[in-house]
């Protein structure tokens, strides 16, 4: 429900990976077969020459020193840009503000419901519950618009239908409150919470 | 039910009923929605990966700098680790190189596999006709143990569920001497499953231990 973008993710991941196991792979091979080390520092010794060469043409004029210093240092620093963003990007999106519209009555100015409505309401309701070990609301935004995650902990060996049911019951009161249908997403959890919780024998 | 439904209901239902402000209600696409709570979003991984490159690009910042102001090399100096490189094989322990190069290939299939996995999370969804429902198997788990527990008859100990995509797996070990159904576990354990009506819906497996528990 939160905006980690998962593309991307899979898309780096997969590129790094597959870096580092060719890198691996390489290392292991170098290590085992000779046949391996010998293209090894055929190659390996032609890579390094062109790239010495390329040092020695770029030379800043009339100073010791090469500017692909200069160049390779700020690629270093985007990459590592790039990766600060990316890592910023993981888990994003809640927000709160559960209603934001504009008042069509007399008055002039516009109506902000904030998320704590919600969360503080469906929390006392679900609070004396005996089934349930916890809950927790959050509101994320979701393309541009408001939705609920409810995340409830029943105790072990509670029927998540029946759960499910009273959820979107309180739901069905919380939008008539608002006055607006949020779309709700209601996860039935297990955690440590409920694993060690007694389960109720009687009920 | 609780009470505290019913308060909700009574307090709010009727003054909100007729202001309709629910005509551009769920833009949202749901089944998106329920397919990103359904599967991995590989933040851990994503984050791992990212700080391991941040890393390695601040230690070859330390050592361009520290030689660009001619000072001597942290550990080595970017002009002597590039000459190790080239000359691999020697100068290193082949123990030590090949060690080295199966924990980097490691790493590499944990990330690569991270990308590539269709990366299923154990949960499934629940058919509601208001509201999106995500359920861990886990739950679910503990639910049918107790359908089962109480059709077989035993303690909670000698039940054990175990939830996958498609398949429910119930293993029950009796207490001894005492006749368990088989066809009674896997009734009530049924009926359950299907008032909870997950999708996909698993198949259901009884094993009952031939060994039994002695006093319980």
């Amino acid at each position: 429900m939160n905006g980690t973008p998962r593309l991307l993710n899979r898309i780096l991941l997969g590129i790094l990976g597959f870096k580092l196991l060719v890198i691996g792979v390489l290392l292991v091979l170098l290590a085992a077969v000779p046949s391996v080390a010998a293209w090894w520092h055929s190659w390996s010794r032609s890579v390094s020459d062109s790239v010495t060469a390329a040092f020695e043409g770029t030379q800043f004029p009339g100073r010791q020193g090469s500017w692909l210093w200069v160049v390779l240092a700020l690629a270093v620093v985007l990459l590592i840009g790039l990766m600060v963003a990316w890592i910023a990007q993981q888990g994003k999106g809640r927000t709160d503000l559960l209603l934001a519209a504009e008042d069509p009555g007399g008055v002039p100015g516009d109506i902000r419901i904030g998320g704590g409505v919600a969360e503080q309401a469906l929390k006392n309701a679900l609070a004396d519950r005996p089934d349930l070990a916890g809950a927790t609301v959050s509101i994320y935004d979701v393309k541009g618009q408001p939705a609920l995650k409810l995340r409830l902990h029943p105790r072990p060996g509670v029927a998540p239908q029946a759960v499910a049911a009273e959820a979107a019951d309180l739901v069905d009161a919380l939008s008539a409150v608002v006055g607006q249908r949020t779309p709700v997403l209601v996860h039935i959890a297990a955690g440590a919470r409920t694993r060690f919780s007694r389960a109720e024998r009687v009920r | 039910m609780s009470s505290v439904v019913e308060q909700q209901h009574d307090s709010a239902g009727d003054p909100a009923q007729g202001s309709s402000g629910a005509a551009h209600a769920s833009a949202i696409d749901m089944r998106r929605v329920l397919h990103r709570e359904t599967h991995a979003s590989r933040a851990v991984a994503a984050v791992i990966a990212g700080s391991l490159v941040i890393v390695l690009c601040l230690y070859a910042l330390l050592e361009s700098a520290v030689r660009a102001i001619g000072q001597p090399p942290w550990l080595i100096d970017p002009q002597t680790a590039a000459e190790r490189i080239v000359a691999l094989p020697s100068g290193l322990p082949p123990l030590l190189l090949g060690a080295a190069g199966a924990v980097t290939a490691a790493v590499g299939l944990f990330f690569f596999l991270c990308a590539v996995l269709p990366g299923r999370r154990a949960r499934h969804l629940l058919s509601d006709r208001r509201i999106a429902v995500v359920v861990d198997d886990e739950v679910i788990a503990a639910a049918l143990a107790r359908s089962a527990r109480l059709a077989a008859n035993v303690t909670q100990e000698q039940v054990m569920v175990v939830v996958s995509r498609r398949q429910v797996v119930v293993n029950v070990r009796p207490t001894s001497g005492v006749p368990v159904s088989e066809n009674a576990i896997l009734q009530a354990v049924e009926e359950e499953l299907e008032a909870m009506g997950p999708s996909p819906m698993p198949q259901v497996t009884i094993n009952l231990s031939t060994s039994g528990v002695v006093g319980a």
